[in-house]
């Protein structure tokens, strides 16, 4: 029998580097070279690298959605070089795909999005709080970074924030305003919802995060201004600001870093997609400051009715003090204690507000403390405070200068005032020398005296401050939030005629 | 996907807060509506009364306030005392008991009227301890020696004499309105010894007499 006689089996071609044939002239071994570009485009009869699985073009178009820079053909060319570059350590392989391409810094959304989040939780703690004063009375609110924490009551910094002219917008046009708060949250809210929606976009690039990082900056500036008008105006921070602060720093770090991270993308900057996406921002923030106007409370009788109106005018009692004022200004009288920490408070909202220099400041002093012989007040609420009182009515010229004083230092004198009255009354000789002789005189006592007398004749509340405005009172619960809304009020109606 | 880029943002940055302030701002509004609307209730100030304001002593301090020696005229004589008050001479003197601690008896010599040194600085230190009182009550007598009419004369001069050393002094028109001034002669209340043991302007020995040629000032509290 005879063999098939068959050619001998030929030998395949010895396979090199790149597999092109043997015999080629090999590269440097240390460094291997780029095959040169091939014009068209022919796949391989036999795959170098029979893993991969071999790039179909039409297969690619009929997954994806059509981009323009997946079709070019050098966009093609550039993922296949990629792909057999053995310089690219295995894992980074991979993500020149066009599937690996978008999963780059979308990681990192995810956390824009928490840490926008946390900024709207901050601020929605900060709005809430205030929108529950808008009845004028007193509530705990929260102060602590740790927003589950119990709320705190009476002085804190955050309380101080909420009642500085600085905690929001139109005071004068609006009871309380609009709270500069509710606008952080909208914010934030538009922010937290914009990193969500990049994080799930398929195709994420460097034009979209961006647009991130620019939104970003708008927090981070709003905080720097706040964290400085605290610091150099009120002198104490607000809790929950901080964390608000801390906010915004997280949203734009983390946005830089997901931008850095998040492939780079090609062609003109997306200018259309972004204009969309701030004027959503600008429409977010819009209606919910559309939202807060339409619904905000705003019936008070109070305002204008005010709490009652003077039986006895003082006139030009001895007990009274001019303190300096502006021409045209309108006659106002304040009953006040100068060891009285709210009276220290609604001084410092008068005086931002600018509307001290609009009314007339007349002072009734009328220290919580027991200065006389069977004193209709019985319990010594601020020790000291006859003592201080009755230097301003010896130094009436010198009344504001102690006055000041007295709210500057006024835990100090209240402890010297608890423990050793003497001391306090030492304490105010030796700044203020015109009074030397006269505190606890009976000329001062007399004086006093008849400033209770007055009160008791008015029937006037056992509570500091009071503020009386052409003889009516201007309610207590006006005098905090509502303070330049209620003040531009009375004075217009009592024909004030400056700017 | 254009949902989820585009309109994702918008809906749910209107849609988180705008439910969180409407929650709020209703509850707001519910408070307001309560705060504004409910009455207040507060503490006033007012003129404490002491302990001693007895009806009869009011309707003395009253009457002196209102007819004798604050809206017109001033003083009142012996009988219009008497006459206010319906009570004897001794129960007269009792109103004052509860007063011990705050009158001061300024001393004159017999037949004089003029305040000795000792006796302004007792009218002084009175008007000092004023505490929350509105009115100062000056109540002036004479010893028995001489005649009705003379004594009755005697006392009101007295009387006068620590009003003017009042105004001299303090030079405040306002002094006029707080000052009630009553001269009982010698025909009612004469204080019995037992009146030397109290805060006198003078030291010293001390009988019925002298503690008579006097005027008996004091603060009163009393809300009249």
């Amino acid at each position: 029998m005879e063999e098939d006689k068959k050619s001998p089996p030929t030998a395949s071609p010895p396979v090199g580097a790149w597999g092109m044939p043997a015999g080629t002239p090999a590269a440097p071994a240390s460094r291997p070279t780029l095959p040169p570009a091939p014009a068209p485009v022919v796949p391989p009869a036999e795959p170098a690298f029979p893993e991969l699985r071999p790039y179909d073009r039409e297969r690619e178009l009929r997954e994806r959605e059509p981009m323009r820079d997946i079709v070019r053909p050098e966009r093609t060319e550039t993922v296949q070089r990629a792909l057999h570059d053995d310089r690219l350590p295995d894992e980074r392989r991979h993500v020149v795909t066009s599937e690996g391409r978008s999963a780059r810094g979308r990681g990192w959304l995810w956390f824009v999005m928490l840490a926008a989040a946390l900024g709207a939780v901050f601020a929605a703690t900060s709005t809430a709080d205030f929108v529950e004063h808008l009845d004028g009375q007193l509530h705990e609110i929260h102060c602590s970074i740790n927003v589950a924490a119990d709320q705190v009551d009476g002085e804190s910094g955050c309380a101080m924030a909420m009642f500085s002219p600085y905690s929001s917008f139109f005071r004068a046009s609006m009871w309380g305003g609009v709270p500069v708060s509710l606008l952080a949250f909208a914010v934030f809210a538009f922010l937290a919802a914009l990193a969500l929606a990049l994080a799930l976009k398929k195709d994420l690039t460097r034009r979209d995060t961006l647009f991130m990082l620019l939104a970003s900056v708008l927090p981070v500036a709003t905080s720097a201004v706040y964290a400085t008008i605290s610091a150099t105006q009120l002198g104490a921070f607000c809790q929950v600001c901080i964390g608000i602060y801390i906010a915004s720093g997280l949203v734009a770090i983390l946005s830089l870093v997901a931008h850095l991270r998040a492939w780079p993308g090609e062609g003109k900057l997306p200018w259309g997609r972004w204009a969309l996406w701030f004027g959503e921002g600008v429409l977010v923030v819009g209606l919910v400051l559309g939202l807060y106007v339409a619904w905000v409370p705003s019936e008070r009788p109070s305002v204008d009715k005010g709490c009652g109106a003077l039986v006895e005018e003082p006139g030009d009692e001895s007990f009274v003090i001019a303190l300096p004022s502006e021409p045209g200004a309108i006659p106002s009288l304040e009953v006040l204690d100068p060891l009285c920490n709210f009276c220290r408070a609604f001084d410092k909202r008068l005086t931002a507000s600018g509307l001290d220099k609009k009314i007339a400041r007349r002072v009734v002093v009328f220290p919580m403390d027991t200065c006389v012989p069977n004193d209709m007040i019985r319990q010594r609420r601020h020790p000291g405070a006859c003592t201080v009182s009755y230097a301003m009515l010896c130094a009436p010229q010198s009344a504001q200068k102690i006055l000041d004083y007295a709210f500057a230092e006024q835990e100090r004198l209240l402890e010297l005032g608890k423990t050793n009255d003497a001391a306090l009354k030492a304490d105010l000789e030796q700044r203020f020398p015109e009074v030397k002789g006269c505190i606890g005189s009976a000329k001062a006592k007399a004086e006093l005296t008849k400033a209770r007398n007055w009160a008791a004749r008015n029937a006037l509340e056992l509570s500091t401050p009071q503020l009386f405005v052409d003889g009516t009172q201007v309610c207590p619960q006006n005098t905090d939030l509502g303070l330049e809304f209620t003040l531009t009020r009375a004075l217009e109606r009592a024909g004030y005629k400056g700017d | 996907m254009r949902f989820v880029t585009y309109v994702l943002p918008l809906l749910l940055g209107v849609a988180v807060p705008g439910v969180a302030i409407g929650a709020w701002l209703g509850d707001a509004k519910t408070n307001l509506d309560v705060s504004e609307t409910a009455p207040k209730d507060v503490v006033r100030a007012s003129v404490p009364e002491g302990g001693y304001c007895s009806v009869e002593l009011k309707q003395i301090v009253r009457r002196v306030a209102g007819a004798c020696g604050l809206l017109g005229g001033r003083g009142c004589q012996p009988t219009d005392a008497s006459n206010v008050v319906k009570l004897s001479a001794n129960d007269f003197n009792q109103l004052f008991l509860p007063l011990k601690h705050r009158v001061r008896i300024i001393q004159f010599d017999q037949s004089k009227t003029e305040l000795d040194e000792d006796a302004k600085h007792a009218v002084e230190e009175a008007w000092g301890d004023r505490g929350m009182a509105r009115f100062f009550f000056v109540v002036s007598r004479a010893s028995p020696e001489g005649s009705v009419e003379k004594n009755r004369e005697l006392s009101a001069v007295r009387a006068q004499a620590v009003l003017d050393h009042l105004m001299e002094v303090y030079k405040d028109p306002d002094i006029q309105k707080q000052v009630g001034l009553l001269w009982l002669g010698e025909e009612f209340a004469q204080l019995p010894k037992e009146f030397c043991e109290w805060n006198r302007s003078r030291t010293g020995e001390c009988n019925e007499a002298d503690i008579n040629r006097s005027a008996f000032i004091a603060w009163i509290d009393c809300s009249i």
